[in-house]
This record gives C-alpha cells, structure tokens and sequence, in this order.
C-alpha cells in the first residue's frame, strides 16, 4: 500500500494543532477520571463515617471539603497544564 | 417480603412507573420531554443558522490578558496599573472597609451583616487556627489566617461581578467610550497566590527555625520512627522530603490560581465562549443553562471553599512546622 500521497498531506502545522487537542482531550479527560473517583470516595467515606457515627458530623465536614478541595484541585492542574499546551 | 406483595409488584413493573403524577405524566416522561426540549431547540437552532465555520478572530486567552492602563517601569521591572491590580485594590479596600465598619458598628442585637460577619470570623479563629495550631501559636498567627481567607474570599467573590474592566473591546454608549464589562479575578492570575504562596512559605519555614533551632527544624522534617536507619536511607529520605516541601510552593499556588482560572473559563466557554470559537450558534442554546449552574457552583462552593482551603492549609503547614511530636 502506497502512502506517500497521505504523508505528504500532512502538514507540520496540521500535526501541530492535532497533538495541542490530542493535548488538551487526554489531560483534561485522563485527569478528571482520577479526580472523580477520589471525590466519589471522599464523600462515599464521609457518609459511611456519619451513619456509623452521628456525633462526628460537624468534624468530620470541615475534614471532607478539605479533602474535596485537594482532590478537586488535582483535575483542574491537568486542565490548566492541558490549556496551556494548547494556547501557548 | 410476602409472596402476596410480590405478585402485586409484578404487574406494576411491567408497566413502568404507572404512579400517577400532576397533569398525568409520570416523572420519567417529564425528564424525557424536557431533555427533548432541551436538545430539540438545539437542533432547531442548527438547521436554521448552520455553522459558520471556525472563527479565528476570538482569542479566548485575551479575556485574561493584562492591559497596561498606566504604564510604570521601575529599573526594567513592569509595574504598570491594569485590571488585576484594580481587582488587588478593590479585594483589600473590601476587605479592610468591612471589616472596620463591623467593627465600628458592634451592636449587642446583631443585623444580618454582623452575623455573617461573626461567623466568618467564628469559623477562622476556630476551624482554620484553632483546629490545626497550639493555643499560643493560634494566637500569634490568628490575624494573618484571618487577613487571608478574607483577602482570598472576597477577590474571589468579585471576580464573579462583571465590571467594566475590558478595555480592548470598548462600547460607544452615547459618545462615551465605555469598557465592555468582563469577569476577572486576581487571584486567576498566577502571581498573586504565587505571591501569597511565598509569604506563608517563608513564614513557616522561620516558625519551624524559631521554634527548633536550624539542624533541629531540618531534623524533624524526617518523619517520625526512622532512629535506627542507616545514614543513606535517611539522606534519601531527607531529600524527598524537601522536594516535598518545595512542592508546596507550587500546589499551595497553583490551587488556587487553576480553580478561578478554570472557573472563569468555564463561564467564559458556556456563557457563548465556546458557541462564538467554533462559529455555532446552536451550541450557544445547549452551553447557556449549563453557565448558570457552573456560576451557583463557582460562587456558591469554589470561591468560599478555596479561601478556606488555602489558609487551612497554611495553618496545617504552620502546625506542622512548629509542633513538637514531628
């Protein structure tokens, strides 16, 4: 199978865009997965904790947003990284 | 369960929900026609306008590009004034105005904005410094924790008004050249947790010497239970632990910045960012209702929650500095 006509089509530029979105895609997409399944447990967790133990609650919520936030904040470092190769 | 029961649920599974509901619909078939709804208007609205093709004339970046508006050079160093400095100056006047005028006007039956007020500060002295500093420290560092999740509160919060601050694309309004209104934050752009960053970097790293003593702060950094290791292992150790401690440098920063600066594209995008950049208008119609949900969720969670965990976190840092046991 010939595939000079195709390799010669592609343009560097065409490449370029296509890796900057291949960029962008995966390390918003990958990154959020991860992020998503720590949130999903923090919570899961906090509910398990305060139906064992009632008395907790008020402890145990200033200890979930800090967990939510610091697992949050990890798909958005993939965001940010993911948008700066693609602008930049 | 009863075989009685059973037989009963049999019937009624089979034909799906048959509770009756207001104006006879079940709620399955009203999410159904308002998802329909919902996309059908999208659809519409492409076959009517189509696509216009990409729009390379948008550049999305702009919306967080610094204008000089004053320009100041001091010895090569650019100082000029543009709209993240207006948005430092309006979160410190903010949050200094506030808290004088509470001060200023302490009633033994508190109004709505006392209260609020007090409960900010409840939360500060006692979650944030209380919760992760001995009562001396809590004392000493109180203020600083407090000026911070203020200072971070209320820029974050009026980066969700819009405020005439683009002054690339100016509006003619009777004569007058009047800035488009554009949604900002201080704290979207690097530098400024960068610099918050430094400051609480620096100052646990001299509350640890103080407290210690240099050799001593630099020992404890070793995490406890490691007395009879070989020196290597230790040295190794000691060497992942300060790349840690630089590494705070760059989460405590970069958190705060990607969170507002992620809020704010994310507004930017669905509020008709994303409908004008790829030139289709129905898209416009799908992004719209979603710009209102991210914005309750960016004011009402992010921007309180980002303030809480950036001096919780300086608080964690200082205790972790300071204390004894590590």
């Amino acid at each position: 199978m010939d595939l000079s006509p195709v390799v010669a089509a592609i343009s560097d530029e065409g490449i370029e865009s296509a890796g900057k979105a291949i960029a962008l895609g995966v390390g918003a997409g990958l990154g959020s997965i991860g992020a998503g399944i720590g949130i999903g447990i923090i919570f899961g967790k906090e509910i398990e904790s305060v139906a064992r133990q009632p008395e907790m609650k008020d402890e145990l919520q200033s200890i979930r947003w800090l967990g939510f936030a610091l697992t949050e904040a990890v798909a958005f470092y993939t965001f940010i990284f993911g948008l700066i190769a693609f602008f930049l | 369960m009863s075989a009685d029961s059973a037989a009963v649920e049999a019937p009624s599974g089979a034909s799906q929900s048959p509770a009756p509901k207001s104006g006879g619909l079940s709620t399955k078939a009203k999410v159904f026609i308002g998802l329909g709804a919902y996309f059908g208007v999208a659809i519409l609205l492409f076959l009517i306008f189509g696509s216009d093709g990409k729009n390379e004339e948008f550049q999305p970046q702009n919306e967080f590009k610094l204008e000089p508006w004053i320009t100041l050079e001091l010895g090569g160093i650019d100082f000029s004034i543009n709209k993240a400095v207006l948005y430092l100056l309006l979160a410190s006047g903010l949050t200094i105005g506030t808290m004088l005028w509470i001060a200023k006007r302490m009633q033994q039956k508190p109004n709505r904005v006392q209260v609020a007020i007090e409960v900010a500060y409840d939360m500060t002295k006692n979650t944030i410094a209380g919760g992760s500093l001995d009562t001396k420290m809590a004392r000493k560092w109180f203020p600083f924790l407090a000026a911070l999740f203020f200072w971070i509160w209320f820029s974050n919060m009026i980066g969700f008004l819009p405020l005439p601050t683009n002054t690339e694309h100016a509006i003619n309004i009777f004569g007058v050249e009047v800035p488009s209104f554009a949604i900002y934050a201080a704290t979207a752009n690097l530098s400024i947790p960068l610099v918050l960053t430094l400051v609480v970097w620096i100052s646990y790293h001299v509350e640890g010497v103080r407290a210690k003593g240099f050799f001593k702060y630099l020992a404890s950094w070793l995490p406890p239970g490691l007395e009879d290791m070989n020196p290597g292992a230790k040295a190794f150790i000691f060497v992942i632990e300060a790349v840690s401690h630089v590494a705070r440098l760059i989460s405590l920063s970069v958190r705060l910045f990607a969170n507002i600066l992620a809020g704010h594209l994310l507004l930017l995008f669905m509020g008709g960012g994303l409908a004008v950049l790829l030139g289709i208008a129905a898209l416009g119609a799908l992004t719209f209702p979603l710009a209102f949900f991210f914005f309750i969720l960016e004011v009402g969670l992010i921007a309180t929650l980002q303030a809480f965990i950036f001096s919780t976190l300086t608080a964690i840092y200082l205790g972790g500095a300071t204390s004894a046991s590590h």
